[in-house]
């Protein structure tokens, strides 16, 4: 009866083969180390948020004058509605956690490289709209670092030309942040995470693709890959026990730990607060954002400092495959440049000192800096690896590489 | 290597910096019953005529375990899922202090330090050598002091320091009332969460080893 079923199916959709191709057998390097499993747990903390989401916008209501009145309804009167709110805010931090550890495994192995640019720059736009979303998910408790958030951010579209006054009053859909802005963010935030779904499916395709990179950066031969099922399913299902243990530390124990303290007050447009702070994974950003002096300067700083690593596949030219594995000097520019975000981000953090100033301007300037060097070093790196001698599959892999290009070369 | 060691570095020197600005009385919160129980007291006494308490109900009391008969002394005619409003209003309150006394339904959680600093801020208040009490945590403060901290002989200090620790643990609870549950849930999830996890490695141990 079921075979019949699904003979009835496959004829007209391609569901065994689709399952066969891209699930069950689809080929993973059977090398991939437990830094490959934060794609899967991306994937796990987005149907998370969704499906909180859900639940949570049954009981909140996107208006000024009701919406911290009902984030208190639902941690106090709705049933576990406490878990279901603490679960979404630790769901975004958990998100960029995930992602960021993504982003630094895909920079540390080089998996943006040729021919992984559409897989890299998909998922940048996939950090675009998580960041979108995260910052409109933040105004809607409606409390003080929502309302002075929001407005700061905002603010920053001023630094349009020509028209940047009407572009601010334009997204709040008013002179200040207010109910318009409330309800179209609410809007949006529910909005956004169906993009984000369908941006995933647009992400796995190109990975489906091009397949996954791995440790040595070499596309390995045909039997060195594995079916997806079972190894990868309960590699990435143990994965996600570790995951949701440190998950659940903050969400039963320590939820307030991210909140800021200043969010528990209503907003107040009359009152500022003494520090405005964004939640920390901006911190980087915003850091860069306040180390330029000049507004425009600082606008366009840090939406350079988001959107660079879009580039890296063209700014790293080196011919030595993969990533850190075999390129030492790489490698410490990789812990370096990683020291550096945690620099920016202690530097977002607290109010601007003339020595914090300086540290961020330092610390930005190395930001900028590892990028625009990347060409370069790459370049000496390579002539001077190639000269100390590499591992002789290396060799005749870069070798093998340089052939098929003359001969691309002659043919044309 | 070298510059960024001593950005690292001097990151460090800015962090303590701002660490030893504010010193914060600690104070452990209690969670019992009795209490909560005389936590309310003290701030039906004390606070309740100006503050209010806006997201807690009296039945929020009783169900928390306070003694019905005193809420009932409390709410007098007010049906029990009144919330506890000040007795004074928003105007009358602002007309004395010059400023709308805050609810202090999430006051523990809505101050950087939480329940240290309301302690803190509760014990801080001193009589100054021109004779204007003033707190050391709140500067700009309108709230008398209503403990009687700057003025209290030393042999009364102790007493104070428990009223202000029960206000505070009730404060606490006010804030977070499912934070004990929470908990609670909280280890039965890790307990689970070790087992789970500890089978799905040897699990992934076991299909791994079909690989040679």
């Amino acid at each position: 009866m079921k075979s019949k079923i699904i003979n009835w199916i496959d004829q007209r959709f391609p569901l065994t083969s689709f399952v066969e191709h891209d699930l069950t057998g689809y080929p993973t390097p059977r090398n991939l180390s437990y830094w490959w499993n934060f794609g899967f747990l991306a994937g796990f903390v987005l149907v998370l948020q969704v499906v909180t989401g859900i639940f949570l916008a049954m009981h909140y209501k996107a208006d000024v004058s009701l919406s911290f009145d009902s984030i208190q309804h639902i941690m106090r009167d709705v049933n576990y509605g406490w878990l279901l709110r603490y679960m979404h805010a630790m769901g975004a931090s958990a998100f960029f956690f995930v992602i960021f550890v993504h982003m630094a495994r895909t920079l540390y192995y080089g998996s943006y490289r040729a021919p992984r640019e559409l897989l890299w720059w998909t998922g940048q736009g996939l950090l675009l709209l998580l960041m979108a979303t995260a910052f409109m998910g933040y105004l809607l408790p409606w409390g003080q670092m929502s309302f002075w958030g929001a407005t700061v951010i905002t603010n920053l579209f001023r630094a349009t030309p020509f028209f940047g006054d009407q572009v601010v009053i334009w997204l709040r859909g008013d002179f200040t942040v207010g109910d318009a802005t409330l309800s179209r963010f609410f809007s949006l935030h529910y909005l956004f995470p169906f993009i984000i779904i369908g941006a995933v499916i647009v992400h796995l395709v190109a990975l489906h693709t091009v397949k996954s990179s791995n440790p040595s950066g070499i596309d390995l031969a045909a039997k060195d890959n594995i079916p997806f099922h079972p190894y990868f399913t309960i590699k990435d299902l143990y994965g996600l026990g570790l995951f949701l243990m440190l998950y659940s530390v903050f969400v039963f124990f320590i939820p307030d730990s991210l909140i800021e303290p200043a969010n528990n007050i209503p907003a107040n447009p009359m009152m500022t607060p003494n520090h405005i702070v964004p939640e920390w994974y901006f911190l980087p950003f915003y850091a860069i954002l306040r180390s330029v002096p000049n507004m425009v300067g600082g606008v366009v700083a840090m939406g350079v400092s988001v959107i660079i690593f879009a580039f890296m596949p063209y700014l790293d030219r080196s011919r030595i495959p993969g990533g850190a594995r075999y390129r030492p000097i790489y490698r410490i520019q990789f812990y370096l440049f990683m020291a550096d975000m945690l620099v920016l981000g202690f530097v977002g953090y607290y109010p601007p000192t003339n020595q914090s100033i300086l540290i961020g301007q330092i610390a930005t300037l190395c930001y900028f800096g590892s990028f625009i060097l990347v060409p370069f070093i790459s370049k000496v790196e390579e002539r001077w690896l190639i000269k100390r001698g590499l591992p002789p599959e290396v060799m005749a892999l870069i070798e093998s590489e340089k052939h098929e290009k003359s001969n691309k070369g002659d043919k044309l | 290597m070298k510059k960024l060691m001593m950005i690292l570095a001097s990151c460090l020197i800015a962090t303590s910096v701002m660490a030893s600005e504010a010193e914060l009385k600690t104070v452990k919160v209690g969670h019992d019953v009795q209490t909560l129980e005389r936590g309310v007291d003290a701030v039906m006494t004390n606070c309740h005529s100006c503050h209010s308490l806006k997201y807690i109900t009296y039945r929020d009391l009783v169900v928390a375990g306070v003694d019905a008969k005193k809420v009932d002394a409390w709410r007098g005619d007010q049906p029990l899922s009144a919330p506890l409003l000040s007795q004074m209003s928003a105007a009358d309150a602002a007309q004395a202090f010059g400023i709308a006394p805050p609810d202090l339904s999430l006051m523990a959680k809505a101050r950087e330090g939480g329940a240290n600093y309301v302690y803190s801020y509760l014990l801080g208040y001193y009589t100054g050598p021109d004779g204007v009490t003033g707190n050391h945590y709140y500067p700009p403060t309108k709230m008398p002091d209503i403990l009687g901290v700057s003025t209290a002989p030393q042999d009364q200090q102790a007493k104070i320091q428990d009223t202000a620790h029960d206000i505070v643990s009730f404060l606490s609870w006010a804030s977070d009332p499912h934070a004990d549950e929470r908990i609670r849930l909280g280890y039965y999830v890790m307990a689970y969460l070790v087992v789970l996890t500890t089978l799905l490695y040897l699990v992934k141990k076991r299909v791994w080893s079909k690989l040679k």
